[in-house]
């Protein structure tokens, strides 16, 4: 795998056809999320992710029971989320959780933790969203610990205490699975990401490319800050929009009425004034590949891109030719061209093998931020 | 000592009597300011022209570029002028609206001149009803005297001068509080949450 690894992430959300007004079941959705994820793998593209939702309209809410299920059905692409929420789950339940996963997985398994912005969520889990930023420290400190050390004793504010407590089943050959820390709009995400050395995904979809700029700075910015490396060292993803024909007129013909009734931005800005302000691209195989290829412009050269094609009522069929033209047509000119003019000082997306032959030979760079200088260079 | 006054305006049609008071009491302003020495640059903010983009940005959580640009131009500035017609017993809906979606605290500690039109007198308390409370919750300092200006102002010789007094002793009131709060700082909410981020990260971790 080169440098860079595409994939798609999931919303899981179950949404009438605007078309047909045909709504799938929960049942059909979950199965249809399934084929999904095997089509990526078909396809040749290298990650599956899925979002964690405990509301209707929405599915996805046991995601690793999910990526078990997928794990036994694929071979190749790496099994994550976007995101797992680390504020309202318990952090002793995702270490167990993503540690099974790995088992199962043989190691092609990753996560993305995020805070999660439905309010009414927190309380159905005994939090409090007023405690969002706290509980993503205090919640993600401790899942560090319980990867990392064999016995645990841990104390915090906001979960009760742990007394010589082990992890079972300890994580696959010693390596906690990958950490990428997923935000919208939140700065104070991408200081954490770049506190621990971990990866930061930019959602990037739902925002103006110049805020997802100033985010990724930000966290190189501060990445090199805490001593794990150059700005070109961090480990950046990034969210992708598209919706592809060979005809960019077909596209944008047919995407139209799933776009302005979609949830989240459904009846505001139009589809072109859409387009021209966030990564969304709806058009040619051409048109996608230009237009992704531009983001390396504010992002710098980065690890992972994961594309959002299942959304907003479209119809399986139609999303599985997303996926054929994705993995035939605008992928592999992707690779191709993003190899071009790389940084050498860019790293390769991370994954389970690469951690654990970082660890053999020694130059795995586990963080260690409480070394980091203690003075803002700003 | 160059004051830069956003003058933010929320008339409708063309001609509009709301864009023509803020126009007026720009103007008086500026002259306030001149006479005490200092300089004024002034920028607009009509906001029929971004109707769509403020509710847009409501519904996708973020601004267009011109309303970006708005935005921009009252952040930049050391004091607002704020005018409105009055509907339905307050402020226009397009007025609150632009400051619903204004980010947050860009108003704070901002000196405000605070105006209202409508058809007639009757509405005049729209001012204190409506305005200055949002304003006061919004953290800025909102000028004693607004000025409320109904259709008569604009019509007879005597209303018109009264109109113009009103203009003229609020425009000294508020360039006396633009000159006492000085320069406008802009605070960095960015740079903040990022800093709080860090003390939380190197107390939480152990």
């Amino acid at each position: 795998m080169s440098g860079m690894q595409f994939g798609i992430f999931t919303v899981g959300d179950v949404t009438p056809d605007p078309t047909t007004n045909r709504e799938p079941t929960e049942a059909e959705r979950i199965r249809d999320t399934v084929a999904i994820a095997r089509k990526v793998e078909e396809v040749g593209l290298d990650v599956f992710a899925t979002g964690e939702h405990h509301n209707p309209p929405f599915v996805p809410s046991s995601p690793t029971t999910l990526l078990g299920y997928v794990a036994a059905l694929t071979e190749r692409i790496i099994l994550s989320t976007s995101t797992t929420l680390i504020t309202t789950n318990d952090p002793v339940k995702i270490a167990e959780d993503f540690s099974v996963l790995q088992h199962l997985a043989d190691g092609r398994t990753d996560v993305m933790l995020g805070r999660g912005n439905t309010g009414p969520v927190y309380p159905w889990f005994g939090q409090d969203i007023r405690q969002a930023i706290p509980l993503t420290v205090e919640h993600y400190g401790l899942l560090r610990r319980l990867w990392r050390e064999e016995v645990v004793d841990w104390e915090g504010k906001l979960r009760t205490p742990l007394q010589s407590f082990t992890l079972a089943p300890r994580p696959l050959d010693g390596i906690p699975p990958f950490v990428w820390h997923g935000s919208i709009r939140t700065p104070e995400i991408a200081e954490l990401a770049a506190y621990y050395g971990d990866g930061y995904f930019a959602n990037h979809i739902f925002w103006p490319s110049s805020h997802t700029r100033t985010m990724i700075e930000l966290y190189r910015k501060r990445f090199e800050h805490y001593g794990h490396g150059t700005r070109e060292a961090a480990i950046v993803g990034l969210g992708g929009q598209v919706f592809i024909r060979p005809n960019s007129q077909d596209a944008v013909r047919e995407f139209r009425p799933y776009f302005d009734n979609a949830p989240v931005y459904g009846h505001g800005p139009s589809l072109e004034d859409f387009s021209s302000m966030t990564p969304l691209t709806v058009g040619s195989p051409q048109q996608v590949i230009e237009k992704t290829l531009g983001f390396r412009e504010y992002a710098g050269d980065y690890q992972r891109q994961l594309f959002l094609v299942d959304h907003a009522g479209l119809p399986l069929k139609t999303v599985l030719e997303q996926l054929d033209l994705l993995g035939g047509e605008v992928v592999p000119v992707l690779r191709k061209e993003f190899a071009v003019g790389r940084s050498p000082d860019a790293p390769d997306a991370p994954t389970h093998q690469s951690l654990l032959r970082a660890r053999d030979e020694g130059t795995g760079t586990e963080p260690q931020p409480q070394q980091a200088p203690q003075t803002p260079e700003d | 000592m160059v004051t830069r006054i956003a003058v933010v305006t929320a008339g409708l049609r063309e001609p509009s009597s709301t864009r023509m008071l803020a126009d007026r009491l720009e103007a008086s302003v500026r002259e306030e300011l001149a006479r005490a020495g200092g300089e004024v640059e002034s920028a607009f903010v009509e906001l029929r022209p971004v109707g769509h983009a403020i509710i847009d940005a409501m519904l996708s959580g973020f601004p267009a570029e011109p309303l970006e640009e708005a935005f921009g131009k009252v952040a930049a500035a050391d004091g607002v002028i704020a005018v409105t017609p009055a509907f339905n017993a307050s402020f226009s809906g397009l007025f609150k609206a632009f400051f619903d979606v204004l980010p947050e605290d860009t108003l704070a500690d901002m000196p405000v001149l605070i105006g209202a039109t409508g058809g007639t007198e009757r509405h005049s308390l729209v001012l204190e009803h409506a305005l200055r409370p949002m304003f006061s919750y919004l953290h800025a300092i909102v000028s004693p005297r607004g000025v409320y200006a109904a259709t008569d102002d604009f019509g007879s010789r005597e209303s018109g001068a009264a109109l113009g007094e009103r203009i003229g002793r609020a425009a000294a009131d508020y360039a006396r509080l633009v000159q006492g709060c000085g320069p406008h700082r802009r605070r960095d909410s960015f740079t903040e949450d990022v800093a709080a981020m860090e003390r939380m990260l190197r107390s939480g971790s152990s």
